[in-house]
């Protein structure tokens, strides 16, 4: 089972949790099962782009496309980190 | 849990605020470190503690990079900034920050080692406007921007660089104001 890391601000969408354990196999199936039971997190998908995906603690450089055909294995670490920005 | 949405005032302390206060006029001089972006502009992360309705600053962590240039960033932050940006003497090509996200994750981290509520963003506002000639407020930009981001956004008015300025507002709404309490001797 992999689990994701949720960042500090995105944490009030899981109830405090710094964790989310998944299930699914392959990333995007993964992040559909995020959503799935954290409907807060629906949000961050609308600009799929601007999502950046660390698996234990590389940067992913697949697109959220390609996201079908990376594998999870057990324990890996999925880490979202979504961009701040300001004028 | 604490939420960042229920706190109503802000402690800053004065050796926090010198640091930020440090960064801006760093920045502003030109005065850049190794890894850092070339840009006259300055900001950064503020990390601390909840306790009730009072967060209080423990942390200041700068960001050294700016991706404003970097795809797919650039077209998203273009397309924000055609939008909503006000008329500067700034080109808009350069205005706007956006953070690096292998910068952003070490610093999520930094303060989840360190047991950090991570309580907003800052950055600093230097040109004075016809309109709002001291620059303590976030900008329409800026709020949609921050919209939803569930963070606080700190404006550092230096448009007189001898009497900065700070301010919060929770997702960078101008209605949404905190006070900032800070430390005698600020």
């Amino acid at each position: 089972m992999a689990q994701i890391i949720i960042p500090s601000p995105l944490r009030k969408h899981t109830g405090g949790k710094r964790e989310v354990q998944v299930e699914r196999s392959n990333l995007e199936d993964a992040m559909k099962e995020l959503v799935a039971s954290h409907p807060g997190l629906k949000t961050l998908f609308d600009r799929p782009a601007l999502i950046s995906v660390f698996i234990n603690g590389s940067m992913l450089r697949e697109k959220p496309v390609a996201w079908g055909s990376v594998s999870l294995a057990e324990q890996d670490e999925v880490t979202l980190i979504i961009p701040i920005a300001g004028g | 849990m604490a939420q960042l949405s229920q706190v109503k005032s802000i402690n800053l302390s004065a050796a926090l605020w010198d640091e930020i206060k440090s960064h801006c006029r760093r920045k502003l001089a030109g005065d850049f470190i190794e890894g850092e972006t070339p840009v006259r502009r300055a900001y950064g992360m503020l990390a601390g503690d909840i306790h009730h309705d009072l967060a209080i600053v423990r942390k200041v962590i700068i960001f050294k990079i700016n991706a404003r240039t970097v795809e797919p960033l650039k077209s998203y932050m273009d397309d924000v900034m055609g939008r909503y940006a006000t008329p500067s003497t700034t080109p808009l090509e350069q205005r706007g920050w956006i953070t690096d996200p292998e910068e952003l994750m070490a610093s999520y981290e930094l303060c989840d080692r360190q047991g950090l509520t991570v309580l907003g963003t800052y950055h600093m506002h230097i040109v004075p406007w016809e309109h709002d000639p001291v620059r303590d407020k976030p900008t329409r930009l800026d709020t949609v921007l921050a919209r939803d981001s569930g963070l606080f956004m700190f404006i550092i008015s230096l448009v007189d660089e001898s009497r900065p300025m700070i301010r919060a507002f929770m997702e960078g709404d101008p209605q949404r104001e905190v006070p900032i309490i800070l430390e005698a001797g600020s």
